[in-house]
């Protein structure tokens, strides 16, 4: 079964930023990545949705909304398996501090709202390794909603319009983001997610996240 | 519990057939497609990896190698899942006759002998419907490789080459075909798969598969 507690046995570092859309993710990414970089560490991101063999497929088919939950579900499965079997994995056997914007915790949060059994989600990334760190960027849904719309605009799937929730736009959002949280709350707990509050400043944040990765580094398991 | 080991009780009747290339599922399923149009009845036919939505990038990937058994077999899904809330699930609600060239237990058969866990892939399709009635042609890998390797050489993953078991993709065919036979066979009692020996004749499979279904029709109240 789920092999979800196992911790990997790689060289590298596996460290994963989380949040709902529009919870400053790659701000943060971005900034680790460099303080890592600073200290000569060798360091890969890798982001949702990217891989060669799929991510296309999935931008072009949510185009044309194409997707239904099961396809929804499995696709991002596949996109993730191509990424961790070619980029993670091969990183961290060579000893990479590898970042990472979302994980299959995304996937069980969004499959989840979308009606699929948790046990059947988790089942399509059991073989996924456990991260060595894995932040939460908390954030009170009333201030991601305007922060959504504000940068990026609403979009059918990420409002959840597939789902049906409401046929009013800025509901349906509001709903599905909401169900989102829920799952993330859920999570927080029985995947020892560091929560941090996603309202403070980009350099509060910063400093919260590389004091904890520095700790890693400084038990010189890099070395 | 799996919707797989359960009977449907949807109006429609779910027909599909298995086995390894050139084991004359293709010829047996058309024949059978023919006959039920002819005698009126509404009949869909749909194919394993044909969905619009994602059939083109897998082909395109196995052309290019990049799959690994585990990418593989989720595109795959992909297909059978795109397919099966389209066209299967609809089809069979709204009554009719569905005849599945290659089904789930494909997937089953040929990822279980690339390596994957048989509950895994299993729980991976448990929103499949059970067939009604599902045929199984046996045929040994020799005789499935004279068939369809006449003018070709095997291709890269139906020889089962990204496994590595021979550097010939005729030995590796062989091999890794013989994996997927042991699946389907174990399959038989597992699914209760109906075995028939793809070595018998065209007329003879067929008339065998005619009474199976019709017996199945009649028991639904469906006169043919």
């Amino acid at each position: 079964m789920a092999e979800f507690e196992k911790k990997h046995n790689y060289e590298g570092l596996l460290i994963v930023i989380e949040g709902t859309d529009g919870s400053g993710k790659s701000t943060q990414l971005e900034l680790l990545k460099r303080s890592m970089q600073d200290q000569s560490y060798g360091v890969i991101v890798s982001e949702w949705k990217t891989s060669r063999l799929i991510a296309n497929v999935i931008d072009d088919a949510k185009e044309r909304n194409l997707l239904n939950a099961t396809t929804y579900s499995l696709l991002y499965a596949a996109d993730f398996t191509d990424r961790l079997e070619n980029q993670i994995i091969p990183a961290l056997k060579s000893g990479f501090i590898v970042l990472l914007d979302r994980y299959y915790y995304t996937a069980l949060a969004r499959d989840v709202v979308r009606g699929q059994d948790i046990e059947w989600v988790k089942n399509l990334y059991d073989y996924a390794p456990e991260p060595d760190l894995i932040f939460y960027l908390d954030m009170p849904v009333d201030i991601l909603l305007k922060r959504i719309i504000g940068t990026t605009g609403l979009d059918f799937y990420e409002s959840g319009r597939d789902v049906g929730f409401s046929t009013d736009f800025y509901k349906s959002f509001e709903i599905y983001q909401n169900k989102c949280l829920e799952q993330y709350n859920k999570m927080k707990q029985e995947y020892n997610f560091i929560s941090i509050d996603g309202t403070k400043s980009i350099e509060e944040i910063h400093e919260i996240m590389l004091a904890e990765v520095q700790k890693i580094l400084d038990s010189g398991v890099l070395y | 519990m799996s919707r797989l080991t359960e009977k449907h009780n949807l109006k429609g009747t779910l027909v599909c057939v298995e086995g390894i290339d050139g084991s004359g599922k293709s010829t047996q399923l058309t024949l059978l497609r023919d006959w039920l149009k002819s005698s009126g009845k509404d009949v869909i036919f749909t194919e394993w990896n044909s969905s619009e939505l994602i059939c083109q990038t897998t082909k395109l990937a196995k052309k290019k190698n990049l799959l690994s058994p585990r990418t593989f077999s989720l595109l795959h899904a992909v297909d059978f899942a795109d397919r099966f809330t389209q066209v299967i699930e609809p089809a069979l609600k709204a009554g009719f006759i569905v005849l599945a060239d290659r089904y789930a237990y494909t997937a089953f058969a040929r990822d279980v002998a690339r390596g994957a866990d048989p509950q895994w892939v299993r729980q991976v399709y448990n929103f499949a419907i059970k067939p009604d009635l599902a045929v199984y042609f046996d045929i040994d890998p020799q005789s499935s490789m004279e068939r369809i390797c006449a003018n070709r050489a095997p291709k890269f993953y139906e020889a089962g080459m990204d496994l590595k078991l021979s550097n010939d993709p005729y030995e590796s065919y062989i091999i890794f075909q013989g994996r997927v036979i042991r699946e389907y066979q174990k399959m038989v009692d597992e699914f209760g798969l109906v075995k028939l020996d793809a070595k018998d004749s065209i007329h003879t499979k067929q008339v065998e598969i005619r009474r199976l279904l019709k017996e199945i029709l009649n028991a639904k109240g469906v006169e043919i």
